[in-house]
C-alpha cells in the first residue's frame, strides 16, 4: 500500500481543518448573531459619536471600514490566537499532536476557514452600516483597495498563527489576555479615526499590527480626503513585509513552542 | 440557624467566589492593569475622535469630560452586566456547579447578588483610575472637593441595582441557549448605544431615543456628570433639576427591577422544566 506524500497530507489537513469553519459559518446561529452584531453595535455607537460632533460624512466611512476589519480582528483573537487553548480544553490538541500531520497545516486551515467566516460577517457589517448611515465610497479606488484588503488579511492571519503558538503557554489567563487585546488594539490601529491622528510614535507602534497600515491604505483609496499617515506605496510594501515576517516567525515559534509544550506536558494540560 | 444568617453566609461565599474567579488568574498588579486597560483605551479612542473633529482648540474640556465620565462609569455595566450574565453560563457550562448553587440553602437571588457585587469591585477600581488619569492628562474640570457625593452615591446605588437586576434576568434567560458565548458583551453593547454614555441620546433616531429615555442608565449618566462637573456638565436634560433626574432614575429603576423579576421568574421556571440547569453545553 502506497503512502500519501507529505505535501498531500499537508494540503488535506488544511482542507480538513478549514471545513468545520466553512460549515459552522451558517450552521451555528448563536455565533452568526454575535460575530455580526458585536462589531456592528460597536460601529453604530462610534458613528453616533461622530454624528453628535457634527463630523464630516467621510468620518462615518472611517468608522464603517474600521468595523469591517474589527470583525477580522475578533476572529483572529477568539478563533486563531486562543484556538489551541480551546482545543486543549476540549481534548483535541493531543489528537492534533498525535496525528501524522503538522500543527502548521492545522493553523493554516484554521486561518483559511476563519478568514471566510469573518468575510461573511464583515460584508454584512459593511452593507448594513453603509446603507443605514448613507456612507458612500470612491469606486475608482475599489479594485486596488480590494488588493490591499487581501494583503492585509493575509498578514493579519499570519500574525494570528504566531499568536496561536504563543497562547499554547497560557492557562486561565488566555481568556483575559485575549480580552485585553480589544480596545487597546482598536486604539493603536486607528479603527475609528485616521491613523495619522495618533502621531508618529504611537502610529509607528500600532503599525506592527497589519490592520493599522492596511486600514489606512484602504481608507486612502476609497475615502478621498483621508489624512495620509505614510505614502500608500510604503504602506503596501510594509504589509507585504509583514506577511513574510509573521509567516516565518509563526513557523519558528510554533516549532519551538510545540517542542517546549511536549516537554512540559502542556499539550494535555487542562486549565479549568 | 436563622434564615437571615444562612442567606448572609451564602451571600458572603458568592461574593468571595465571584472575586476569586475574576481576579485570581494573575498577580494583583497585573489584575489592576488588566482592569483599567480596556476602559482607558476606550477613553483614549473617544478623546482622539473628539480632538480630530474639534481640532484640539480651546473650550474642549467640557465635552471631553462628558465622554470620559461616561466611559469610566461604563465599567460598572461592562463588569456588572456582561460579567454576571456570562458568569451564570460559566457556572453551568465551564465549572458545572450551577445545579449545586440551586440545591444550596442560599436563595439563588442572594447568590447572584453576591456574584454581581464581586464584579462591581473591579469596576470601582477601573472607574477611579480612568477618571484620575484622564483628569490629570486632559485637564478635565473635575475637582474632588466639589463633587456632589450624595447625588453620585444615590444615583450609582440605584443604577447598580438596575444593572444587576438586568444581568440576572439576562443571564438566566441565556440558560435557554446551548452556546451563549459573547451574548453578555452583545447585551452590554446594546445598552451602550442607548445609555447616553458617549453621546447625548438626542442624536438617536426617534424610536431609539424614546427607548433610551425609559432606561435608568441615561439618568444615571446624567446624574454622574452633574455630580462630577456641576455647572460645567453638558446636560442631556437641561430642563430637569437634579431632583427630577434622580426621581426619574428611581422610577425607571423600579420599573426595570419589576420587569427583570418577571423575566427572571419565567426563565428560571422554564429552565427547571426543561432540565437546563445542569445541561452539558460542550464548553
Amino acid at each position: 500500500m502506497s503512502h500519501p506524500s507529505a505535501m498531500r497530507i499537508f494540503l488535506k489537513t488544511i482542507v480538513a481543518r478549514a471545513y468545520p469553519r466553512f460549515v459552522a459559518a451558517y450552521r451555528n446561529r448563536a455565533w452568526l448573531i454575535t460575530e455580526t452584531l458585536l462589531p456592528l453595535v460597536g460601529t453604530i455607537a462610534m458613528i453616533y459619536v461622530y454624528r453628535a460632533l457634527h463630523a464630516p460624512a467621510r468620518f462615518l466611512g472611517f468608522v464603517v471600514l474600521g468595523g469591517v476589519l474589527l470583525a477580522f480582528w475578533q476572529n483572529v483573537i477568539w478563533a486563531m490566537a486562543t484556538q489551541f487553548f480551546w482545543d486543549r480544553g476540549a481534548g483535541n490538541l493531543e489528537l492534533f499532536a498525535m496525528a501524522p500531520t503538522s500543527l502548521a497545516a492545522i493553523l493554516l486551515g484554521m486561518a483559511l476557514g476563519g478568514a471566510y467566516v469573518s468575510l461573511t460577517r464583515a460584508a454584512t457589517i459593511l452593507l448594513v452600516a453603509s446603507v443605514l448611515f448613507g456612507v458612500s465610497y470612491s469606486l475608482s479606488g475599489l479594485l486596488p483597495a480590494l488588493g490591499v484588503f487581501v494583503l492585509t488579511i493575509s498578514a493579519l492571519y499570519c500574525l494570528g498563527m504566531l499568536l496561536a503558538s504563543l497562547f499554547l503557554f497560557y492557562q486561565r489567563e488566555a481568556w483575559q489576555l485575549a480580552d485585553a487585546m480589544q480596545e487597546p488594539i482598536y486604539f493603536l490601529s486607528g479603527f475609528y479615526f485616521p491613523v495619522r491622528s495618533l502621531g508618529a510614535v504611537v502610529g509607528g507602534v500600532g503599525s506592527l499590527i497589519p490592520l493599522t497600515l492596511g486600514l489606512d491604505a484602504i481608507r486612502q483609496l476609497i475615502l478621498p480626503g483621508t489624512p495620509q499617515f505614510i505614502p500608500l506605496s510604503v504602506e503596501v510594501l510594509a504589509v507585504v513585509a509583514q506577511i513574510i515576517a509573521y509567516a516565518a516567525l509563526s513557523q519558528i515559534s510554533l516549532r519551538y513552542l510545540e517542542r517546549q509544550a511536549r516537554q512540559d506536558a502542556r499539550l494535555i494540560l487542562r486549565s479549568t | 440557624m436563622s434564615t437571615a444568617i444562612r442567606q448572609w453566609r451564602g451571600f458572603k461565599a458568592a461574593t468571595r467566589l465571584g472575586w476569586q474567579i475574576s481576579s485570581n488568574w494573575t498577580q494583583p498588579l497585573v489584575f489592576v492593569l488588566y482592569s483599567v486597560l480596556r476602559p482607558l483605551s476606550a477613553a483614549f479612542i473617544l478623546v482622539v475622535m473628539y480632538r480630530v473633529i474639534s481640532g484640539g482648540g480651546a473650550n474642549t474640556a467640557a465635552y471631553l469630560a462628558f465622554l470620559v465620565s461616561g466611559v469610566a462609569f461604563w465599567s460598572f455595566v461592562q463588569y456588572g452586566f456582561a460579567g454576571l450574565s456570562n458568569g451564570i453560563a460559566e457556572d453551568r457550562g465551564e465549572y458545572k456547579m450551577l445545579k449545586y448553587v440551586y440545591t444550596s440553602p442560599a436563595h439563588f437571588y442572594v447568590y447572584l447578588l453576591g456574584r454581581g457585587l464581586a464584579q462591581l469591585a473591579s469596576a470601582v477600581a477601573s472607574a477611579l483610575i480612568v477618571l484620575i488619569v484622564a483628569t490629570i492628562a486632559l485637564g478635565l474640570p473635575i475637582n474632588p472637593l466639589h463633587i456632589n457625593y450624595p447625588l453620585l452615591l444615590a444615583a450609582s446605588s440605584l443604577a447598580l441595582l438596575a444593572v444587576i437586576g438586568l444581568a440576572m434576568a439576562f443571564g438566566v434567560l441565556l440558560l435557554q441557549a446551548r452556546d451563549a458565548h459573547g451574548y453578555g458583551e452583545l447585551g452590554s453593547g446594546v445598552l451602550y448605544v442607548i445609555s447616553g454614555a458617549i453621546f447625548p441620546i438626542s442624536v438617536l433616531p426617534g424610536i431609539l431615543a424614546t427607548i433610551a429615555s425609559l432606561s435608568p442608565l441615561v439618568y444615571w449618566m446624567e446624574s454622574i456628570r452633574r455630580s462630577l462637573l456641576g455647572s460645567q456638565a453638558i446636560r442631556m436634560f437641561p430642563s430637569l433639576s437634579d431632583g427630577d433626574v434622580l426621581l426619574r432614575l428611581l422610577v425607571t429603576t423600579a420599573a426595570t427591577l419589576i420587569l427583570a423579576h418577571l423575566v427572571f421568574s419565567w426563565a428560571d421556571r422554564t429552565a427547571r422544566q426543561k432540565g437546563l440547569i445542569d445541561m452539558e453545553t460542550n464548553w
